[in-house]
Formats: structure tokens, C-alpha cells, sequence
């Protein structure tokens, strides 16, 4: 029985995922960056922790509002009982219809995260209605954040954010949502987020650069060609020997 | 993961002719502007008015785009500092083959310094632009450009050998009378 309930369920996924893909646009394939081919490139999903994560939320809150809804209905029928036969349906359609779209949206909102990091950039899919692409190269990152909730922690996944300069009004410290600031890219979600962050910051390391919009020539030449030191000593013995 | 279609799209796109929104942005400003329903031609008029006076440039160190016939604004920055590229797609720019490329510079504000609407090969735009950044050239792709480096770096050597000749002619026109 749980098995067709299984078999009938991924069907109706496969189904809409199908719907997702053809009438709205939504694209199946990972995001590519434009790499050379010595570079490697590693594009993953959220860990499966993080859609755990997501339905114990929704089964948490399905039992609060569902049981508001129950008990609200169960005064208004103890006191009138009319009232409360004719509110029944919309109440069990208040109860029900919502979780299915969540459901929905969870795997959906699942299905289409990708995070996709190269040598020297990283690339954040996320959305379903709105999808939203994120590039950002490592040279430009101010700073990395791992942050992980208790809840998270029982799942095992944490969740990586990725600032570069610049500033945005409405954003809290320590509190980087994606929505509100675009100066941000947020790795949600994933089992390994320490090894995320020390691959970003190894890479941060070997930047010599602000971050900031310096030019790459500037930390490129710093230092004197051969040729010029030859120079250079060329003259010097030339004016001790006058 | 770059496939022969890709480099296909790469070799046919030029960012630097790229200078008016295709027209499919106005049906799409048409249909944004339809969803405030009674208020269409309040809604639309703003949106017609930057629809027909918006340009883009691109050049080699950066991208202007201007738009406006009372209120004109134009905004201009440069490839390097450019921190990051966001490409967003809703469903109805989706079914348009339309997408909005926001551009961040390390500026105070939140929302992106530039929105660029109307492109058609928006993902090829998105990695031209992404190439321009600083830290997204490897030291394969670099090498085109170190060319031209060396030649201006060859400019302090260049001083170097003259100054050096020059106490060579020095000193040996000073060794002569003596």
C-alpha cells in the first residue's frame, strides 16, 4: 500500500516537474560557468538533510494551524451548531489545500537550488516563479558565514553566506538574507559547509587584492623583471666606476 | 563543461553591438503594465517612454546604458568593477526568452547599480560580462592579454636602458680628455 501511495506520488511529481520543465521554463539542467578546461567544476544540491529540514517545519506548523483551525471549528459548533455544519467544508479546505501547495513548493524549491562552484567563481540557482542566478568570483568575497541553528545541526546542514562589498539598508547584522540584499550569495542547506568554507577561503588567501576593484596587473607586475634588475645593476656599476 | 554549442553561442555574440532592447521587452512592459488593470496607460506610459530611449554601449572597459526623455539618467561603470552578475528570469520574461542582468558594483545601495532588460542571449551576455570581472580570467586566458602587459611594462625598461646608455656615453666621453 505505501508503496503505490510512493509510486503514485513521484508520478504526480514526475508530472508537474514535467509541466515545470515545458510550459514554465523551468530549466532541468544544472548551471554552466564558462571555465577553461584545466578547472574544475563541482555543482551540487542542497544536502537531502535540508528538505528534512524543511518538511519537519512544515509538519510542525501543519499541526498548529490544523489544530487551530479544529479547535476554533469545535467552539463554533458546540455553540452553534448550524453555523459550524455550514463552515465544515471550508474549513477542511482551509486544513488541507494549503499543506499541498507547500509540499509542492518544498520539493520544487529543492529541485531547482543549485550551487555550482569553480576554481574561480561560484553560481547560485535558486527559485521557481522567479529564478534568480548569482555570479560572483572569489577575488571580490569579503567575507564568508556559516551559520547553523539548532534544528539545523540535528539535520546536519548548515548554511554558507558568501558577502561581497557593498551595502544594503535593510539587512541585519549577522542576518544575511538573500531577498533583501544582493551583495550576498547564500549556500543553503548543505552537509559539508566547513569544507564550502575553507575551499572559499583558501582561494580568498591566494588573492592578493582588496577585493575592492583593484586591477589584477597591479598585484601582477609588483615586483621587477630580470631584465630590468639587469638594468638596473648595469648602471649602478657604471656610475661607481666614473 | 563548455560544449561545442556554447563556444558556438560565444563566437556569434557581440556584447559591443548590442545597443537597443529587442522589441519583445515592450510587449513585456505591456503585459507588466496590463496587471494594474484599469490603470494600464498610467502604467505603460513610463515604461513606453524608457522603452523607446533606452541604450546600452558596450565597450572594451565598460558598459553605459541611458534612458529618459523628461527625467534622463544615464549610468556608465567599468567591467573590473563589477562585484557581482545577477541574472533573474520570471515565468512571464521566461516565456518571452526575455531576463533581467543586474549589475553590482561595490556601491552603498542594495539594489543593483544597473538592470540590463531586453537582451536577448542573456546567458552569453551574463558570461561576457563575467569574463570582464576581475578573477575570472585564468592564467590560460590570460595570456592574450599579457601581450599588450608586457609591451606597456617594457616601458620602465626601456627608460632604464636609455638612462643607462646614457652614463655609458657619459663616462666614456669623460674617460677620453682625461
Amino acid at each position: 500500500m505505501s508503496q503505490q501511495v510512493e509510486q503514485v506520488s513521484k508520478w504526480i511529481y514526475g508530472g508537474l516537474w514535467g509541466v515545470m520543465t515545458g510550459w514554465f521554463r523551468v530549466p532541468a539542467q544544472p548551471p554552466a560557468l564558462p571555465s577553461s578546461a584545466s578547472e574544475s567544476i563541482e555543482s551540487f544540491k542542497p544536502a537531502i538533510g535540508f528538505l528534512k529540514y524543511m518538511k519537519f517545519q512544515f509538519w510542525v506548523w501543519l499541526f498548529l494551524i490544523d489544530l487551530t483551525i479544529l479547535i476554533v471549528e469545535l467552539i463554533i459548533f458546540a455553540n452553534e451548531p448550524g453555523v459550524g455544519l455550514a463552515l465544515l467544508v471550508p474549513a477542511v479546505f482551509v486544513a488541507i489545500a494549503p499543506d499541498i501547495v507547500v509540499y509542492l513548493a518544498m520539493h520544487l524549491r529543492y529541485d531547482t537550488t543549485w550551487y555550482v562552484l569553480s576554481d574561480r567563481s561560484l553560481r547560485i540557482r535558486r527559485g521557481i516563479w522567479i529564478i534568480h542566478e548569482t555570479t560572483i568570483t572569489f577575488e571580490n568575497i569579503q567575507n564568508v558565514t556559516v551559520r547553523q541553528g539548532p534544528l539545523q545541526r540535528w539535520f546536519g546542514i548548515a548554511d554558507v553566506s558568501i558577502e561581497t562589498a557593498g551595502g544594503g539598508g535593510q539587512q541585519q547584522q549577522g542576518q544575511g538574507n538573500p531577498w533583501q540584499s544582493s551583495h550576498c550569495g547564500l549556500i543553503e542547506g548543505v552537509a559539508d559547509a566547513n569544507r564550502i568554507r575553507d575551499l572559499i577561503m583558501s582561494r580568498l588567501g591566494e588573492s592578493q587584492s582588496a577585493g575592492l576593484g583593484d586591477e589584477d596587473e597591479a598585484s601582477r607586475s609588483k615586483s621587477w623583471s630580470t631584465e630590468q634588475v639587469a638594468t638596473l645593476r648595469e648602471i649602478r656599476d657604471l656610475i661607481a666606476a666614473t | 563543461m563548455t560544449t561545442a554549442t556554447e563556444d558556438h553561442a560565444r563566437m556569434t555574440f557581440d556584447a559591443t553591438s548590442i545597443q537597443r532592447p529587442d522589441t519583445s521587452l515592450a510587449r513585456y512592459y505591456g503585459l507588466v503594465s496590463l496587471l494594474s488593470g484599469p490603470f494600464f496607460p498610467i502604467a505603460f506610459l513610463p515604461f513606453y517612454f524608457k522603452y523607446i530611449t533606452l541604450r546600452y554601449k558596450f565597450d572594451e572597459s565598460g558598459v553605459s546604458m541611458s534612458w529618459g526623455i523628461l527625467f534622463r539618467r544615464e549610468i556608465q561603470l567599468t567591467y573590473r568593477r563589477i562585484q557581482d552578475i545577477h541574472l533573474t528570469r520570471n515565468i512571464v520574461q521566461r516565456w518571452m526568452g526575455l531576463a533581467t542582468v543586474a549589475i553590482q558594483t561595490a556601491s552603498g545601495s542594495a539594489g543593483p547599480e544597473m538592470s540590463i532588460e531586453g537582451v536577448l542571449q542573456a546567458n552569453e551576455l551574463r558570461d561576457y560580462l563575467y569574463r570582464q570581472m576581475r578573477g575570472a580570467r585564468g592564467e590560460t586566458e590570460a595570456t592574450s592579454d599579457d601581450s599588450t602587459q608586457s609591451e606597456s611594462s617594457d616601458e620602465p625598461l626601456a627608460l632604464l636602458r636609455e638612462i643607462r646608455d646614457l652614463l655609458k656615453d657619459n663616462s666614456s666621453s669623460e674617460g677620453r680628455p682625461s
